[in-house]
């Protein structure tokens, strides 16, 4: 019994190591390939990426946000403002590049706002920052009221739907920012801060490391990671919405995607590029879905059941 | 009176600034809202709020063991759709529903205390999937309920409204589950130190995984509640239950670390955030800045109670 369990485990331990993400990508496509070939071809792989791309922005921010036991709730809030900002009357007459300026500002003060009230005034982030969604969902539909706004500047429509040279823009973006972002988190001593206090927040406070200020910095880089994603998504949209639903989706899509991603709270394997691959995995998985008729009941158990079976592997794996 | 005012330790979450906020509501509604104190405006808000009294009181417990529970609001949905079910008598509906709930909260429960998955993440999933449920079992409003649950809802007697009986019966069996039974005071020193709990020889996976298990019971009732007030199924009748009920219970003062919470914390959370929708209303808010002001009492409520710890 002991001996089949262990050549089990051993057999299983390479694979162990490997985020959810990883396999699950790998499985979708192999199903791909037998049954849904169309997927995987040049446009079609092109138009999931740009989907991914919203999502695979916001999921770095939650993710950092996750490894130092906190968390960002706020994305819906973040998502629904930029979108709206983007797209109303109030900025119409600026030019392109100051709108994007502007939506990134604005990202970068709800991450501070989270921030100060998570780091100074302690207050719980779970309910800090849902609570920042509640206030910029209201304010977005008290002055929307309901009223879809205008158009995006052609710049952001550019950004999420454009194409350069046959590639679509918004994946470039996207990855072209992953890379540097990993990188910076390997090398600097800010990632090992990162890392060491998800790990053990006494123990990081214990030893000098500055983790107040660590963590306020995770919720203001997590607020502007999530305003490119909302520029990404608004510029994928091509108009501005107060649907606060579509926000809803990416908040709970990126916690799926960081947990299948292989981070956990306070620690997990996956950095960045675990969630990222969990963000593309999502996409493709919905899409794939729908290509077999699934509608939003079974998506709805298909993703509640993913969930899941992610936590497990990640129970399974700590013990 | 320094001492007083800051943070108390107290097991109940309840502090100064806690009941503050419903007392200056209160003292600021009934002069300004005019009909604010008159009978049908009091009996119009205990049927607004019994519905998130009730599931606060469920997300309390689970909050004292240090836990969360986010699919209380697709178990209310399910509820509604099960007892809106054509031909399918109460007698059949009723049981089925506790035991689907009860199911709903064996799993989070076993997830979470036994697998040690993380309460936000297990419950996530299990919210999701039910909700997924849910439009199976009935994809749009409709369907009927039963004549008799109706009556129980929205019904009178000798002019108190049903809508009150079933908060205060179910903050009355809370209150004496928490503080007279052997679970509940179980329930406070798994919270406090699950470590030192287990040495102590409390079965602390168990009772982890009743207060999960109860509070989607919980759930159900609301749901059952929910269902006679509006008398058919609807499947996203609860989606924001879930969120609500975790922020009703933050403004009571309940820490999500867990160890503190109470009925009364539980009860005072829902019935701020009840004043505030109310309030406004009467006072002619618009409805478009309702919202962002309960976010803004929310933060302003949650960062006023200084933790020690930070993060979730």
């Amino acid at each position: 019994m002991n001996t089949t369990e262990n050549t089990l485990k051993r057999l299983l331990s390479g694979a162990w190591n490997l985020s959810p993400a990883y396999f699950g990508t790998a499985l979708l496509i192999a199903a791909a390939l037998v049954f849904r070939p169309i997927l995987l071809s040049g446009a079609f792989f092109g138009v999931i990426l740009r989907q991914a791309a919203p999502l695979g922005m916001v999921v770095i921010g939650q993710s950092m946000a996750m490894r130092c036991r906190s968390i960002d709730l706020s994305i819906g809030g973040t998502v629904l403002a930029v979108t709206y900002i983007a797209s109303s009357h109030y900025l119409s007459g600026w030019p392109g590049y100051m709108i994007v300026l502007a939506c990134l500002c604005l990202g970068l003060a709800i991450g501070t706002i989270n921030g100060v009230l998570i780091t100074i005034f302690r207050g719980s982030a779970v309910i800090v920052t849902l609570g920042m969604t509640i206030i910029f969902i209201g304010i977005v539909i008290a002055l929307a009221r309901y009223t879809p706004p205008g158009e995006v500047p052609s710049l952001i429509r550019y950004f999420g739907s454009g194409r350069l040279g046959g590639i679509p823009i918004a994946p470039i973006i996207w990855i072209g920012l992953v890379i540097p972002i990993v990188l910076a988190l390997r090398i600097t001593v800010f990632g090992k801060y990162v890392d060491a206090i998800g790990s053990n927040p006494g123990a990081a406070a214990v030893s000098g490391i500055p983790y107040l200020r660590v963590i306020f910095l995770v919720h203001v880089f997590s607020g502007l990671a999530v305003a490119v994603g909302g520029l990404l998504l608004a510029g994928f949209v091509g108009t501005g919405f107060t649907e606060a639903v579509v926000g809803q989706d990416l908040v709970l899509n990126s916690l799926a995607a960081v947990i299948l991603g292989g981070v956990t709270f306070g620690g997990g394997k996956g950095r960045i590029v675990g969630p990222v691959v969990g963000a593309f995995m999502l996409t493709f998985l919905f899409n794939f879905l729908t290509s077999f008729g699934f509608d939003e009941s079974g998506k709805l158990m298909m993703q509640g059941g993913i969930i899941a079976v992610a936590a497990l592997i990640d129970a399974a794996k700590r013990r | 009176m320094r001492q007083f005012l800051s943070r108390s330790e107290s097991r109940s979450g309840l502090s100064p600034s806690i009941l503050a906020i419903p007392i200056l509501l209160i003292l600021i509604l009934i002069p300004a809202a005019g009909g604010f104190a008159s009978w049908e405006n009091l009996s119009n808000l205990s049927s607004q709020i019994a519905a998130l009294v009730i599931v606060s009181l469920g997300q309390m417990l689970v909050a004292v063991v240090g836990g969360l529970d986010l699919s209380v609001g697709s178990v209310i949905s399910l509820v509604t759709c099960v007892l809106a079910t054509e031909g399918w008598p109460l007698t059949l509906t009723l049981p089925l529903a506790f035991a689907l709930g009860a199911s709903v909260g064996l799993i989070n429960g076993w997830g979470v205390a036994v697998m040690d998955i993380n309460p936000i993440v297990m419950t996530l999933s299990s919210m999701t999937f039910v909700q997924g449920v849910t439009l199976v079992w009935r994809n749009v409003p409709g369907g009927h309920i039963p004549k008799q649950l109706p009556f129980a809802a929205v019904g009178q007697t000798l002019g108190i409204p049903h809508s009150l009986l079933w908060l205060v019966l179910c903050v009355l069996v809370l209150t004496v589950v928490l503080r007279h039974t052997r679970f509940g005071l179980r329930l406070f020193a798994v919270g406090g130190n699950s470590a030192s709990a287990r040495l102590n020889g409390i079965p602390v996976r168990r009772i982890t995984i009743s207060a999960y298990v109860v509070c989607s019971m919980i759930a159900v009732v609301a749901g059952v509640y929910m269902a006679a007030r509006i008398g058919s199924g609807d499947p996203k009748i609860g989606a924001s239950f879930g969120l609500d009920s975790v922020t009703a219970i933050a403004m009571g003062g309940t820490q999500f670390s867990g160890g503190i919470g109470g009925v009364a914390s539980a009860t005072i959370g829902a019935l701020s955030l009840g004043l505030i929708s109310n309030g406004m209303n009467l006072l002619g808010v618009s409805t478009f800045l309702q919202s962002a002001a309960k976010g803004v009492v929310l933060v302003i409520a949650v960062c006023a109670q200084r933790r020690k710890s930070v993060g979730v």
